[in-house]
């Protein structure tokens, strides 16, 4: 009887380790949501339709949860609590709580908050994540009221189509956006004879330069051009922007139903990255590393980069001229956007739900508050407003905003098809055949894409 | 007479005993029934389901673990998981049994120092441990690859955690740094305990070292050698932070395991229920795997 409780506790325990969370398990709640609503609206509880927003209402009383992925400085408790006093001066009676997330374990929080029922009551991020995932799977509130104000209005269209679901609704309000980019480290560009090779007006460089710049690279003696790095997604827009610029492919198709990355042109671009010395796939690395060894002169490009990796600690600590370049494209470069902006978790709180949005509109109804919202996130506007004039950094940088691309990270199934995109460039770094791995990416990506779109 | 109300009394002691006993036990299992037990019936329950984030779940029945022994990746992660387990159990319990053995000869304050040494891994963080191997294995700067290619030992730099062939290795030997501080200080304690005068009479009759070590001190040592291999092997299939700071389970899935698929099927997929089939079948390996080793052990003594 002893061995037989012994070996069930050893099974209990064993077990008990490894158990894992469902939508219906006791996952343990997320580290930092304190939640509380302190009107008697709380406890009758409404639903996302049943809000209605005033935003001219300060007498609106509720504690509400903010949490933020790090987006330029919206990543600092102590500057996003400088907004947040702004915001309490005009709505003393609305609390907001922050919790600053990271890219490596927010997405595992926020999973676990929602499936504990503790999801916060605004979130800032991007769309692949407010309206892809989780708009997509209806746990977000819809934010068309806000979108129907005048100021809206002015919101760039491709920003606007960003925001919205494949259902209509608008699961995101933009605050920021930028066009990630690359860098090259111009010192050893001079050095090594390979200026010539691009256009330091434009920050525009051909295919072909490209290569020879490489070459020149390698010639001079600095064999680590550049890394294709794939250890995970972290900076993944980086290889994508670099793959699809070469020969002018495309991510998806232009309705964002079907991944496209197995065309001829992108096969082209896998197998010349693959065949050029200097450019390494490296499955060691993620974009953060990446940035830092470009940083230290290690390599002699970056293929993540944006304004944020200038101004950043890496940025600020390189000991040579960095020159932020537009992927090298036979045609017009097309950059990969960056967008962040609030969401509404649907906490089935009417009172909760209209604080958030009245912390929006806060944020993003006047030009002022908006311009210190934006100014935070260290990227730009998504409708005209002036903000960074005299600024040199911002003035250089801005330049590629004309080569924004399409945003297409919001095609369903977008987290698992990110996967299959690095696990490709591990296999093609491995030696997989460019055509197989490929067609195993389009094969699992729009798998993915299915099986979402039918949830 | 006396002795029945003697007798009522001791009742009522035993009782009272067994109650506060009970009592006492009380916190201790409510934490044990939230925290183990009901999440490992939810588990087991949650794994009969499709189940994902923002709808209701479907019941599939044994589905998922059908799908999972199908599953390419899975089937690679249990390789990995087998070959981190099967390399690293029995490495550490031969190496901390070495070690323990060395030092337990050693005077007081020595033997404290390597204790201390051994020991410092398990007690610093994993970030940090990590950060440092990271460092150590860095394809461009990494001291392997600079000691290594200065005494021409490789001829260029290998990407240690970037290459298939390494990968997995490199974890394995982390691992092994992590995992001996506890078990060395374990049978340092342990050969303390061994009884003297059996070694001393062993020694009378003429038994040779190898003879006093493994017909004497090793069968008093075996409750402890049990103790660290079910932890060890539970500790190596669990084998999770590493993977997910360092590979991701790359290059090519090549240091995928279990418990990082777990974690990628759960949190970035939302499959909760492929998931915790997963855990399942964990669970009952691992829980196998002991009681296979409480039976060798218990025939061995």
């Amino acid at each position: 009887m002893k061995k037989l409780l012994a070996l069930l506790l050893v099974g209990a325990m064993s077990l008990g380790l490894v158990a894992c969370g469902g939508s219906n398990t006791s996952e343990p709640a997320a580290e930092a949501s304190s939640v509380a609503v302190e009107t008697e609206a709380a406890t009758t509880a409404g639903t996302e339709a049943e809000a209605e927003i005033t935003g001219e209402n300060p007498d609106i009383t509720a504690e509400i949860s903010l949490w933020t992925y790090p987006v330029g400085d919206w990543g600092k408790e102590d500057a996003v609590k400088e907004l947040i006093a702004g915001f309490n001066e005009v709505y003393p009676n609305i609390t907001v709580d922050v919790q600053i997330l990271d890219y490596a374990e927010g997405d595992k929080t926020v999973t676990a908050a929602i499936e504990s029922g503790n999801a916060p009551d605004l979130i800032f991020e991007g769309p692949e994540r407010l309206v892809a995932n989780w708009g997509a799977k209806g746990l977000m509130v819809d934010l068309s009221d806000i979108w129907s104000t005048d100021v809206s209005a002015g919101i760039y269209d491709s920003i606007e189509a960003a925001c919205k679901g494949t259902d209509g609704k608008y699961y995101e309000y933009p605050v920021c956006m930028t066009a990630h980019c690359m860098a090259i480290n111009r010192d050893l560009f001079e050095a090594a004879g390979a200026l010539q090779y691009i256009d330091e007006e434009t920050r525009t460089w051909s295919t072909e330069d490209f290569q020879k710049a490489v070459e020149a690279l390698v010639a001079y003696g600095h064999t680590n051009a550049g890394a294709v790095f794939c250890r995970d997604q972290g900076g993944d827009q980086g290889t994508r922007a670099l793959v699809n610029n070469l020969y002018g492919g495309t991510f998806t198709n232009a309705e964002h139903t079907e991944y496209t990355a197995n065309s001829e042109e992108n096969i082209k671009a896998l197998e010349l990255l693959k065949s050029m010395e200097g450019i390494n796939f490296d499955a060691s690395l993620v974009g953060g590393d990446e940035i830092k060894l470009f940083s230290q002169g290690v390599l002699g490009m970056a293929f993540c980069w944006n304004v944020g990796a200038e101004k950043g600690e890496d940025g600020q600590s390189a000991q040579f001229d960095i020159l932020p370049m537009a992927f090298p494209s036979d045609g017009t470069p097309a950059l990969q956007g960056g967008i962040w902006g609030f969401g509404i978790f649907d906490n089935k709180d009417a009172n909760r739900i209209e604080a958030a949005k009245v912390f929006i509109q806060y944020m993003t109804q006047d030009d002022v508050d908006y311009a210190k919202a934006v100014e935070t996130s260290t990227y730009w506007p998504v409708r005209e407003i002036s903000i960074y004039e005299g600024d040199e950094i911002m003035t250089e940088y801005g330049k590629f905003m004309q080569y924004m691309g399409d945003y297409y990270q919001v095609v369903p199934g977008w987290a698992e098809a990110r996967t299959a995109w690095w696990n490709m460039l591990q296999k093609v770094g491995g030696g997989t055949d460019v055509k197989t791995a490929v067609e195993e990416f389009v094969t699992t990506a729009n798998a993915a894409a299915a099986a979402a779109t039918a949830q | 007479m006396t002795n029945q109300v003697y007798t009522k009394r001791s009742r009522a002691l035993v009782r009272r005993e067994t109650t506060a006993a009970y009592l006492f036990l009380l916190p201790s299992l409510f934490f044990f029934v939230v925290f183990v037990i009901y999440p490992m019936i939810m588990c087991i329950y949650t794994s009969f389901f499709d189940s994902t984030m923002g709808r209701e779940d479907i019941f599939i029945g044994f589905t998922n673990y059908v799908n999972l022994f199908q599953d390419e990746i899975f089937l690679g992660a249990l390789k990995n998981t087998t070959i981190i387990v099967v390399v690293s159990v029995p490495a550490v319990c031969a190496f901390s049994l070495w070690v323990a053995s060395v030092i337990y000869d050693m005077k007081g304050a020595a033997c404290s120092a390597f204790r201390c040494i051994f020991y410092l891994p398990v007690v610093t963080g994993s970030v940090a441990v990590t950060v440092v191997w990271k460092w150590m294995y860095n394809n461009y700067y990494g001291i392997l690859n600079y000691v290594g290619t200065k005494t021409g030992i490789l001829d260029t730099n290998i990407n240690w955690l970037g290459d298939s062939r390494f990968a997995l290795w490199c974890i394995i030997l982390i691992l092994f740094t992590t995992s001996v501080g506890q078990p060395i200080v374990l049978y340092v304690s342990a050969l303390g305990n061994v009884d003297n005068s059996l070694v001393e009479a062993a020694q009378v009759d003429g038994a040779t070292r190898f003879q006093l070590f493994w017909k004497i001190k090793w069968p008093q040592i075996m409750p402890t050698t049990l103790y660290i291999l079910v932890i060890t092997t539970i500790n190596s299939f669990q084998c999770f932070a590493l993977i997910q700071l360092l590979t991701s389970g790359g290059p090519q899935h090549s240091t995928d395991t279990i418990m990082y698929y777990i974690y990628y099927m759960a949190f970035t997929l939302y499959k909760y229920g492929y998931a915790n089939a997963m855990g399942v079948i964990l669970a009952i390996i691992i829980a196998v795997l002991s009681a296979i080793q409480f039976k060798l052990a218990q025939s061995n003594t």
